[in-house]
């Protein structure tokens, strides 16, 4: 009996059965899955680049609205205190709304906070705006969340890794955009305090003007918009709660979001300590220490992406296993450096281990994005906002027990100390087991083949 | 009497000594020679950008003849007393001139002379908010320091006076910044509009 075909849609690009890529074009923009992908990391850069401008400019701005040490302290915890609430809602957002109109809605609405610094003049007011700021950094979970929607299990690390080690230059790039802009206002003879306000006119005319690209030019799935995809009966419709709830009992969540915490956490406080490190420890000064903390973020340009590409390599010739392993491996080498870093007494010795650790534990952030798209098919979202979160949440608590001014050890003994918690919080992934899959020491229990729709209900 | 007045000078040339040899002077290793006095009253708060400082200074008498004979230059600045650096670790006092952030900002710098000076300073416009006192370096011909002298006292406590820094709100940049925020929020809500329209308009095909 002949079954009448269904006109398939042509792509630019090899795509599977769900019409996801299988191949990762990034100079490539007539497909869909491509599109989505620059739209994503772009958007996502552009909220990096807003979250991360205030501090090159913050000598200027602590005079200029009486900030103690506690203000700027608590402000920067609390720009990564918005982020962790943000991106728990981000999650299950993107799974009944869609990553488009999440990403779209969030950068357009926090592009009007980056504004309001115009109009503060206290501490209070500046820690709360921090705080409101970091809310932007929800648009990592529906960047994650649109790309494993886009492309296949053989690429979604690479293209996860990418689109977010690419976004995450953004905060590399800020520190050195900032001030070259401040002093290019001052050149019109404005005074300091008005010049830096005018300043950050430009971070969220930048983000605003990318949350309208995102809804004018890209899509959640392959084959159109969430709103017109057809439920199969396969598919039933999606309870907020049942997609919450099943993400949240799945156990595979938390130890990702720990672990993440102890790679992507641990690289936002390095971020935020380095160049007072180099500064106080080897008497740089300001312009190459602030040169040296450029650098770690902008190594995010290619070694995120190494990350997913190894992952993607590894998924390839050992299936999950090799992901969770290569995962486990370079997170703690990462963990080792973290150790070393704190105990090396040259300057150049530190910038060269520095710049080792930053490979490792940007890898180990892509590799970690390698294997949230295979937790759960069905609360992807609230999976990806967990990990997420589970990330900003290891920065809180790394810069809260090891970097504050109530510690009574020096910043090297913190720096190693958190490369041993970095070794200690990486243990549990071993623990990590798929039934269809297996998991670093056991096999699969089940056979993949007998696998059905059903089993989406599982996941 | 004779070795007083030679022990003076000879710890002052030792000290410099000392500095040129190891690079790093220090505050402790100053003697407060110079008499300073500026015109604003304790507590009195400036305006930066508008107000003016009137600064005296001169050599202190009752030291032994000869002591400023090292002197070339005499620079003035604005200092934060200890209740300006409460919790700001960017203005910290630290012994070691070199990394020392008391004084950050310059009045003037003049060749030395030993009574007569004045100058008046109009407050520049970016010194920001806070409490302040004025401190005097005097510098030998290897621009070290070798002597000072400060309006306040050795605690740094009493005699102080207050600028008010410029703010930098604008009426145009808080207009500015309402616009800016009004179009992104409604282009936002734009957007959901038409998206309805669209699908509206789709199911009545």
């Amino acid at each position: 009996m002949e079954v009448p075909s269904k006109t398939q849609p042509l792509f630019s690009i090899p795509v599977d059965s769900d019409h996801k890529a299988t191949e990762f074009k990034p100079f490539d923009l007539s497909s869909p899955h491509m599109r989505a992908f620059h739209l994503a990391w772009f958007s996502l850069f552009s909220c990096f680049f807003s979250t991360f401008s205030i501090p090159p400019l913050l000598p200027i701005i602590r005079d200029d609205l009486n900030l103690s040490d506690t203000d700027v302290g608590n402000a920067g915890i609390a720009s990564f205190a918005g982020s962790i609430f943000s991106r728990l809602a981000m999650g299950p957002a993107c799974d009944l709304v869609g990553p488009r109109m999440a990403s779209a809605t969030l950068s357009l609405l926090t592009a009007p906070v980056v504004f309001s610094v115009a109009f503060i003049s206290s501490p209070q007011a500046f820690i709360l705006l921090r705080f409101l700021i970091g809310f932007s950094l929800a648009n990592f979970v529906s960047s994650q969340f649109w790309m494993s929607s886009m492309f296949s299990s053989c690429v979604v690390g690479r293209a996860n890794g990418v689109a977010a080690g690419w976004a995450n230059v953004g905060s590399g790039l800020a520190q050195v955009v900032m001030p070259l802009l401040y002093t290019l206002i001052m050149r019109f003879n404005v005074q300091s305090s008005m010049a830096w306000r005018i300043a950050f006119i430009v971070p969220p005319i930048f983000q605003a003007a990318t949350g309208l690209m995102v809804l004018a030019f890209g899509q959640d799935l392959p084959d159109g918009n969430y709103k017109h995809r057809r439920r199969t009966s396969k598919e039933p419709k999606q309870k907020v709660f049942d997609v919450l709830f099943n993400g949240l009992k799945n156990y595979r969540g938390w130890i990702l979001g720990l672990t993440y915490g102890f790679c992507f956490g641990v690289e936002l406080t390095t971020d935020n300590i380095i160049a007072e490190y180099f500064y106080d420890r080897f008497n740089v000064n300001m312009d190459m220490a602030g040169l040296i903390a450029a650098t770690f973020g902008m190594a995010n340009c290619v070694s995120r992406p190494t990350g997913g590409v190894v992952s993607d390599e590894m998924g390839k010739r050992f299936g999950i296993r090799g992901r969770l392993w290569s995962l486990w491996l370079v997170q703690t080498v990462a963990g080792l450096l973290c150790v070393l870093l704190g105990r090396v007494n040259s300057l150049w010795g530190s910038i060269l281990v520095m710049c080792s650790f930053s490979l490792f534990v940007q890898a180990a952030s892509g590799l970690t994005f390698g294997v949230v798209p295979f937790v759960s098919k069905r609360s992807l979202g609230v999976i990806s906002g967990m990990t997420g979160s589970g990330g900003t949440v290891g920065a809180v608590v790394t810069q809260l027990l090891l970097f504050s001014g109530s510690n009574k050890f020096s910043t090297q003994t913190g720096i190693s100390l958190m490369g041993l918690t970095m070794l200690l919080c990486t243990l549990p992934i071993t623990l990590i087991y798929f039934p269809q899959w297996g998991g670093m020491f056991c096999g699969p229990s089940i056979e993949p083949d007998s696998i059905n729709d059903d089993y989406y209900l599982l996941v | 009497m004779e070795f007083r007045g030679l022990f003076l000078p000879s710890l002052l040339l030792f000290s410099c000594l000392t500095a040129t040899c190891y690079g790093m002077v220090t505050f402790s290793s100053l003697h407060r020679t110079l008499v300073v006095t500026a015109s604003p009253t304790p507590g009195q708060v400036l305006k930066a950008g508008e107000d003016q400082i009137t600064v005296t200074w001169s050599f202190n008498q009752t030291f032994q003849a000869g002591t400023d004979s090292t002197y070339k230059t005499v620079e003035l600045k604005l200092c934060y007393p200890p209740i300006s650096q409460v919790d700001r670790a960017w203005r910290k006092t630290v012994d070691d001139l070199k990394k020392d952030k008391t004084c950050q900002f310059k009045i003037v710098a003049k060749p030395y002379s030993s009574s007569d000076n004045s100058c008046t300073w109009t407050v520049e416009r970016d010194i920001p908010s806070a409490t302040y006192f004025v401190r005097a370096y005097a510098y030998n011909s290897d621009n070290v320091e070798v002597a000072y002298g400060q309006t306040t006292d050795s605690q740094k406590a009493t005699n102080l006076f207050e600028v008010q820094a410029i703010t930098g709100r604008h009426v145009s940049l808080d207009i500015a910044s309402v616009c800016f925020s009004a179009f992104s929020i409604l282009s936002l809500f734009g957007f959901f509009f038409m998206e309805k329209r669209k699908t509206r308009a789709s199911q009545q095909k």
